[in-house]
């Protein structure tokens, strides 16, 4: 490095990830792989009743297992931890249960022991004995239902964004969420054409390949917890406020994660394994099973009712949204879903009268949070499903009648904030050349139909949060980059490393990336929303800038000339008499965002960037037994500018594969509140096999300005339209419209002969 | 894991003495591809296995000058899948295995256990059973031959007795008759099979001689479609013909629902792929039903 810019760009490299041979030769470190000496393995003994109050818990069996160090009840936990409650949006989740189970699968007790298979048996020797409670499950019957899940809400008060939650009693509603904007019952009452239907999407898990691993050391004076974690700030002031510790006594250390997808945000299995090593005074470590990740933490099944007036010259004048969020039986980061697409629900069109509620809800099943998109590809399923119901109705091209009723920039979006910087019409225009959409299409024969369909979404990025970061020069001019950001496999560290690279004119592969460690990086809101490249890159920029204003400044004080091309090496030699010292930049970031007004839901500034993606696609139907063939799949996003044009491309892709397994296959199923198909053998995750014979990835040129180098978030675009995408090419191919996800070849097959109006037996 | 004995006999008579005819818990393992999972999972605790690996001489695989392919119980699905010859002699079991589970399980997993575990989403059971394979059962006293299609008395039950193990499997030519299997997957493409169809045809040109029609995974164990057979004998493999045994097919197939589909699709999906099947066997077409 020297003080004049002389080396190639840093912005837009397709650089190679930085830890990709350390991961494909198995030396990336994981909380997998970590043994510290004395260490315990627990084991957790979980609810099988959907609903009920403990009776008794016999754990006497299970004791006096040889090999067995412990047995903890959530009665041990109240001595470490008196309130044992937790939670981002309520304080709702008990770190084993108290008195009562809320679901099939919540911790009730946790073995401990140093062999895990000794801990594993002695699970199977306890004995729980519960009186059962009426439960609920579906998230509209939540509503109304007798069966309350819990008996008092207490809001935690820990996000900015979520301030509003009030505590209630006697209901199954976390969070309500309203919008009101112009007169949308008015309008509906006026328009040409009104169109009402309602959807339904399924629960679904997140499938990180690395299930959640803790470990909790605990030191002299206070505590370390290695954890997979997205968010280890979160997860520190959790751990100090369940503590009424400080938090710097609490250390949360997180090297690689084998995937995230919104899982492992907040509090997940740190809080039971630190109080676990401190009953033990032992560190403890637990690890998920593949099945075990069922009942850890899901994405929101819901249901969507969209009701929208239509001028006669195709023009949406008014929309109605009302929306059921079945968050299970701990709200997690629901309200925020709930929140969030609340006030996307209208879609990405420029409709003066909306009318939005939208519902977090408790049931008795597994608790869901956040997955790939925060509500917004549920939300896309639905309204992208209902545009193509009404242009199909109104006779119109699906692509025509969406390009004509898109926000532009500068159109207020629902919430009235103006919308900037985000290509709609562009990503459309691309969707149709890469689809050659005005071309003829063969829509083949006999039994095999064909069709394609189109969907756009768009996601406001969360606001506001915070982002801290470190940039530290050392005296050989070599640089360190201090960011709370995991990288879970988004190639984060790669992409913080550039935009340093870029300001302080070092190859971004020169540059090291600290993983997050609390005692050592600074504070970041979490890695989450697509949200790090834009807040942490912001911070990175800050700091680096800020690193390389007092190169600056040491140069001048070793009495070199403005633009000296002196290497840095140099200056603190001549500074210091030898290789000492360091230059440190601090940066923080955190936008500006004006709340909605309550009750209207209204605000000029919900939000500092919108990302907005676009799916395609061509595909077949077997008329004789509903199997859906994907021939192409086109994924179109606004990424901003591309720091790393093929991480970009990765990003799509595996965001589109993974929205392709929610669209197709994925769903976990229930009987009476008991998960039937808890194990990959019988939940299925798209393979290789299933994917089209056509990926293509496209991100449009585009740049925020606001962005650090013009940068926004991709890690969810292109989840957001593939399963509207894909029911609009069913339909285009055989006429028929499913209104429920997955799109097995079942229910295309009881599709097509309803249509037939020969419908196939339930049985 | 609970301890347990793990037996591990050099010869098949003593592994027959180690069983338990009336102890549940007293296993065979080959591959152990089903019954570790099952161990895993905490619904099978053994309190003895014995491991049949070490059995001298219980893995040959011989593919005989007239084309009878003899196998040893413990023969990996991975040795069968390599053997000179196989793809010329049977092709039908050649391109099952390819989409059979996948390689790291092949490599383990034996055709002996592949028949006992009796779960009726494999794919082999159906496609052995209308080759008119033959096992050879070995027990204390004696031994005994058994068709395949007659090994399976139910969901996951053989007529095997506790004190009795597979030792060969044997599988007459294919002469001049030709065979497929269809494997219909419902979710993602390396799930079980919601239907398994093999046929096995002989047949001048169109003119069906005579056919076995074996589907399982849809049904409780590997099933004989008798009506179908019928339907198909004597006829041209015309769509009317291939129609109508399709339809005989699902109006004699019982069917039952699971985590791959309702009883009422499977039958539909009978319906489809019994004619598919005969097609892509007789080289008319591919199993999507599209035109050959």
């Amino acid at each position: 490095m020297s003080m004049v810019s002389a080396g190639a760009s840093q912005i837009g490299r397709s650089l190679p990830r930085l830890e990709g041979r350390a991961k494909v030769t198995g030396r990336a470190e994981y909380v997998h792989n970590l043994r510290l000496p004395g260490m315990l393995y627990g084991k957790i003994f979980r609810s099988t009743v959907a609903h009920g109050r403990i009776r008794r818990i016999d754990t006497a069996a299970a004791r006096a297992l040889p090999g067995v160090f412990r047995v903890v009840t959530g009665e041990d936990i109240c001595k470490v931890i008196p309130n044992p409650y937790y939670g981002p949006a309520f304080h709702d989740q008990p770190i084993l249960a108290l008195d009562k189970v809320y679901h099939v699968g919540q911790p009730v007790a946790a073995v401990l022991a140093a062999d895990p298979h000794v801990a594993e048996q002695a699970v199977q020797l306890i004995v729980a004995e519960y009186d059962e409670l009426p439960a609920v499950y579906d998230e509209v019957e939540a509503v109304t239902s007798k069966a309350v899940v819990h008996d008092e809400l207490k809001p935690a008060g820990a996000f900015a964004d979520l301030k509003h939650l009030q505590g209630r009693k006697n209901t199954n509603v976390a969070l309500d969420y309203h919008l009101r904007r112009g007169d949308a019952e008015g309008a509906l009452a006026q328009a040409d054409h009104v169109f009402e239907h309602e959807f339904r999407t399924q629960q679904v898990m997140h499938t990180p390949l690395e299930p959640f691993v803790s470990v909790a050391e605990p030191r002299e004076n206070g505590i370390t917890i290695h954890s997979a974690s997205q968010g280890p700030s979160f997860v520190r002031v959790e751990i100090a406020r369940l503590l009424g510790w400080p938090e710097n006594k609490v250390r949360i250390k997180v090297p690689y994660l084998g995937g995230g997808f919104g899982g492992k945000l907040y509090i997940k299995l740190e809080a039971l394994v630190a109080a676990l090593a401190l009953i033990a005074r032992r560190p403890v470590k637990i690890a998920l099973t593949m099945e075990e990740q069922f009942y850890q933490i899901t994405k929101h099944a819901a249901t969507l009712r969209i009701k929208s007036g239509v001028s006669k010259d195709g023009r949406i004048t008014a929309r109605k949204c009302e929306v059921w969020w079945n968050g299970g039986a701990f709200a997690d980061v629901g309200p925020r879903v709930t929140q969030k697409s609340g006030f996307s629900a209208c879609g990405p069109y420029d409709v003066d009268n909306v009318h939005i509620d939208s519902y977090a809800l408790y049931t008795n099943l597994p608790p869901a949070g956040a997955l790939r998109g925060f509500g917004i590809p549920q939300l896309c399923w639905a309204y992208e499903s209902h545009t193509d119901m009404m242009a199909r109705a109104l006779k119109l091209d699906p692509i025509e009648f969406r390009r004509r009723n898109l926000l532009r920039d500068g159109r207020p979006q629902a919430t009235g904030t103006l919308v900037h910087d985000t290509p709609l019409e562009k990503i459309l225009d691309r969707l149709a050349v890469r689809l050659n959409w005005g071309a003829p299409f063969d829509r083949g024969n006999g039994t095999v139909r064909r069709g394609r369909g189109v969907a756009i979404g768009f996601k406001a990025v969360i606001s506001p949060t915070t982002s801290m970061a470190i940039v530290n020069v050392s005296a050989d001019g070599s640089a360190t980059v201090y960011v709370g950001t995991v990288d879970m496999g988004q190639g984060s560290d790669t992409a913080m490393a550039q935009l340093a690279g870029e300001v302080l004119n070092l190859p971004a592969e020169s540059i090291t990336v600290v993983h997050s460690d609390t005692d050592v990086t600074p504070y970041d809101m979490g890695t989450l929303g697509s949200r790090s490249l834009y807040h942490m890159g912001h911070a990175v920029k800050t700091a680096a800038e800020e690193a390389l204003a007092k190169l600056r400044a040491l140069a001048r004080e070793v009495g070199l000339p403005e633009g000296t091309n002196v290497p840095v090496a140099e200056l603190f030699r001549r500074k210091y008499g030898m290789q000492a010292g360091n230059v440190i930049g601090t940066g923080s970031f955190v936008p500006s965002y004006t709340p909605p007004e309550p009750g209207t839901g209204l605000t000029t500034n919900v939000t500092p960037f919108w990302m907005a993606g676009g799916a395609g696609c061509e595909l077949e139907v077997d008329t004789e037994t509903g199997h859906v063939r994907l021939i192409k799949l086109v994924n179109v996003a606004d990424a901003g500018r591309q720091i790393n044009p093929r991480i970009v491309e990765t990003q799509l892709s595996g965001a589109s594969i993974m929205q392709l397994g929610f669209t197709m296959s994925e769903r976990m199923d229930f009987e009476a509140g008991q998960m039937t198909n808890a194990s990959l053998a019988d939940y299925k995750i798209p393979g290789l096999h299933d994917l089209p014979r056509v990926i293509e990835n496209e991100a449009v040129e585009s740049y925020e300005p606001s962005g650090p180098f013009g940068a926004k978030g991709v890690g969810e675009t292109a989840t957001f339209a593939v399963s509207p995408a894909i029911a609009n090419g069913i339909e285009d191919a055989v006429g028929v419209r499913l209104m429920q996800l997955p799109l097995t070849p079942e229910a295309v097959y009881r599709a097509l002969r309803a249509a037939h109006g020969t419908p196939l037996g339930e049985e | 894991m609970i301890p347990f004995e793990l037996a591990e006999p050099r010869s098949l008579k003593e592994a027959i003495s180690l069983l338990d005819g009336a102890d549940e818990t007293v296993r065979p393992i080959a591959g152990g591809t089903a019954l570790m999972l099952m161990m895993k999972a905490g619904v099978f605790h053994p309190t003895r296995l014995i491991a049949l690996r070490y059995v001298a001489g219980a893995n040959a695989i011989e593919l005989a000058g007239d084309k009878t392919l003899r196998l040893g119980a413990l023969a990996t699905l991975g040795a069968l899948e390599r053997t000179k010859g196989l793809r010329d002699a049977f092709p039908v079991i050649a391109q099952t295995l390819r989409t059979l589970s996948n390689v790291r399980v092949r490599n383990v997993a034996t055709i002996g256990g592949n028949l006992a575990h009796a779960d009726p989403h494999m794919d082999l059971p159906p496609v052995l059973a209308a080759l008119g394979a033959q096992v050879t059962v070995a027990g204390p006293n004696c031994e005994r031959t058994v068709a395949v299609e007659n090994l399976f008395a139910g969901y996951y039950e053989t007529v095997l007795a506790r004190n009795e193990l597979i030792a060969q499997v044997s599988v007459p030519p294919l002469g001049s008759k030709r065979a497929a299997y269809v494997k219909v997957t419902t979710r993602s493409a390396d799930d079980w099979p919601a239907l398994g169809v093999a046929v096995v045809i002989d047949a001048e040109g169109r003119n069906v001689r005579r056919a076995d029609v074996f589907v399982s995974a849809a049904t409780e164990k590997p099933t004989r479609l008798k009506a179908a057979e019928a339907a198909l004998r004597g006829a041209e493999a015309d769509e009317t013909n291939l129609k109508r045994a399709g339809e005989a097919a699902a109006s004699e197939v019982e069917t039952m629902a699971d985590p791959q589909g309702s009883a009422s699709y499977k039958k539909e999906l009978v319906r489809v792929f019994v004619a598919r099947a005969v097609r892509k066997a007789l080289g008319l077409g591919d199993a999507q039903g599209r035109a050959g």
